[in-house]
């Protein structure tokens, strides 16, 4: 049997009038990177709060490699790695104490090598005696990327993880999240940077004020929802052209705004335009961010 | 790649000891906790405890004279050591939670496989030596005082009882602490709470007086105080006599330990983790 890593059933979550999870049910396929989008108050960090039981479900099931969290927390709590959203101070305690009491909570009090190994593949091996209060931004995301990682999770859950942090770390975390789907790990991830959910991630799901709008592979989104621009420049004066593609006319040029799955064979057998007249053809790809757009707005 | 239904010992031999190790881990982390500072976990409560036996034991001591004959500093002593414990026990468990709310880390302990038994244990616990250490220490510090004035030192009537006392009494406030601190939503209800409840608790559970030179009525009153009896427990353990029936004192004790035990469990499922 291949079990989902995370299986939601019309999950509802309410906090008094307001409901920030409104019925969202999905299955997340094993090994997979899976992206969950939307704007601020979508309801992803509730989601993933639900997984890990920091909140308790209004009602519908939230499963872990076929186990409810409400039901066996300590079980599901041992299978999963957390990365939460804002960053925690630890008081009186250095980077390495930190990683060994959290290895320590998941049952393993001597854990050297692995807590060695995470300090110097996410560059804190030269901080490794600082107090947290003494690290920078980037340093801290990393030690809470450490701490989900030091029992070696089968099921990683990363709630904005870049969030503040420069381009050059962007990229080695990007590394990193490629690296840890490689070796098996499922990894739930929640962004505001499209560009990291277009890199990374298998599918997203585009949520909207609690609701689950879409879910499916990122590129099958991007090629279902958005469009094309063709932008065609001539040697001379455009030609008239009556076309329900066009979308633009300039003096030696025209712009087109076709479907994504349009070639742009298809748009010039119907246009039926004199080639040798033809001077260049621009195309510029929908993104992930268009697709958002299109979903949020529908 | 992981897609299958593991069942606990699968989970466990992947991870590690569910058991044991959680607690140990926050046992250990507790007790480096308040290591760390230990000058103002341990020290500044020894200083103000040597006041309280200067003051009150060598200066306003002489001109006491209780009814059972016994020195009025021979008397403070239990009721300071009782004093150190419940307070210590007490701050030190709040003190975690509390620092942890602001800190964010709280939520640490609610997204790992800690047990709500295992986290009030190992806090309780970690309180518990908190208070046992600053306990002996005054202890210690009050066998000085004693030796100096009466140029003998306290031996220990009833050693057994005296540390089922001070272990209940421990628990208890640690516990206490857990309670209070999770159900806490700033650092104001927590030091509310140990101004308005347990200080007057403390004082009023006689520390500084004899039950029995008090008016019946407030005889009657103390009597429904709990801390009356955690008190008189550590004096009937240090010094062979108390003013209350010390069988009572056992059944109230352990009571009062249930009763907080439920509370602290409660307080860890109804309460919140979330950071302030």
């Amino acid at each position: 049997m291949n079990l989902s890593p995370i299986e939601i059933t019309n999950l509802v979550k309410k906090y008094g009038d307001v409901t920030a999870v409104a019925d969202v049910s999905f299955q997340m396929n094993p090994g997979e990177i899976l992206g969950l989008l939307g704007p601020n108050g979508a309801g992803k960090t509730s989601i993933i709060s639900t997984i890990v039981t920091l909140e308790k479900p209004t009602s519908g099931q939230v499963c872990v490699f076929g186990h409810d969290v409400s039901k066996e927390p300590r079980l599901t709590k041992s299978l999963t790695g957390f990365v939460p959203q804002e960053l925690m101070h630890h008081g009186y305690f250095d980077v390495e104490e930190i990683l060994e009491f959290h290895s320590g909570y998941f049952g393993r009090l001597k854990n050297k090598e692995h807590i060695d190994y995470l300090l110097k593949r996410l560059g804190l091996w030269e901080h490794k005696n600082k107090k947290v209060k003494q690290l920078s931004g980037g340093m801290k995301r990393r030690l809470l990327i450490a701490k989900a990682l030091v029992h070696e999770p089968a099921l990683l859950l990363l709630d904005e993880p870049t969030a503040g942090v420069d381009i050059e770390l962007r990229e080695s975390l990007w590394d990193f999240v490629l690296e840890l789907k490689a070796k098996g790990l499922s990894i739930l991830l929640t962004t505001h940077y499209l560009e990291e959910a277009e890199q990374l991630c298998d599918r997203v799901g585009i949520l909207q004020k609690g609701e689950l709008k879409v879910l499916g592979p990122t590129q099958t989104l991007i090629k279902d929802l958005t469009q094309r621009e063709i932008v065609m420049s001539f040697k001379e004066a455009a030609p008239e052209i009556v076309s329900h593609f066009l979308k633009e006319k300039k003096a030696d040029s025209l712009v087109f705004s076709v479907p994504a799955k349009m070639s742009i064979g298809e748009l010039l057998s119907s246009l039926k335009i004199d080639l040798v007249n033809l001077k260049d053809v621009q195309i510029h790809e929908g993104s992930l961010e268009d697709a958002i757009k299109k979903v949020l707005h529908a | 790649m992981l897609s299958r239904r593991f069942s606990m010992p699968e989970v466990q031999a992947r991870t590690g000891d569910l058991k044991f190790n959680p607690f140990w881990a926050l046992y250990i982390r507790e007790m480096k906790r308040f290591l760390k500072v230990i000058f103002q976990t341990v020290f500044t409560p020894l200083i103000n405890a040597s006041l309280y036996l200067l003051i009150f034991g060598l200066s306003l001591g002489k001109s006491i004279h209780l009814a059972n004959g016994l020195s009025y500093l021979a008397f403070l002593i239990p009721g300071l050591v009782m004093m150190s414990v419940l307070n210590n026990a007490f701050q030190n468990s709040s003190s975690s939670i509390v620092s942890g709310k602001f800190a964010g880390d709280l939520e640490d302990l609610k997204v790992v496989p800690l047990s709500s038994n295992q986290i009030i244990w190992a806090l309780s616990i970690a309180g518990l030596c908190r208070g046992l250490f600053v306990g002996l220490i005054t202890f210690l510090v009050g066998e000085i005082f004693y030796f100096i004035v009466e140029n003998n030192l306290l031996t220990i009537a009833n050693p057994l009882v005296l540390l089922f006392f001070l272990i209940a009494g421990g628990l208890i406030f640690a516990q206490l602490g857990i309670t209070v601190a999770f159900w806490a939503k700033s650092f104001d209800q927590v030091s509310a709470v140990g101004s308005f409840i347990l200080v007057p608790l403390i004082y009023l559970g006689g520390v500084f007086f004899s039950l029995n030179g008090l008016h019946p009525f407030w005889q009657n009153i103390s009597k429904f105080n709990p801390v009356l009896y955690l008190i008189n427990g550590v004096r009937y353990g240090l010094l062979g006599r108390c003013d209350v029936d010390i069988n009572l004192a056992f059944v109230v004790c352990l009571a009062t330990l249930i009763l907080f035990f439920i509370l602290a469990m409660r307080a860890l499922k109804y309460g919140n983790f979330t950071r302030w």
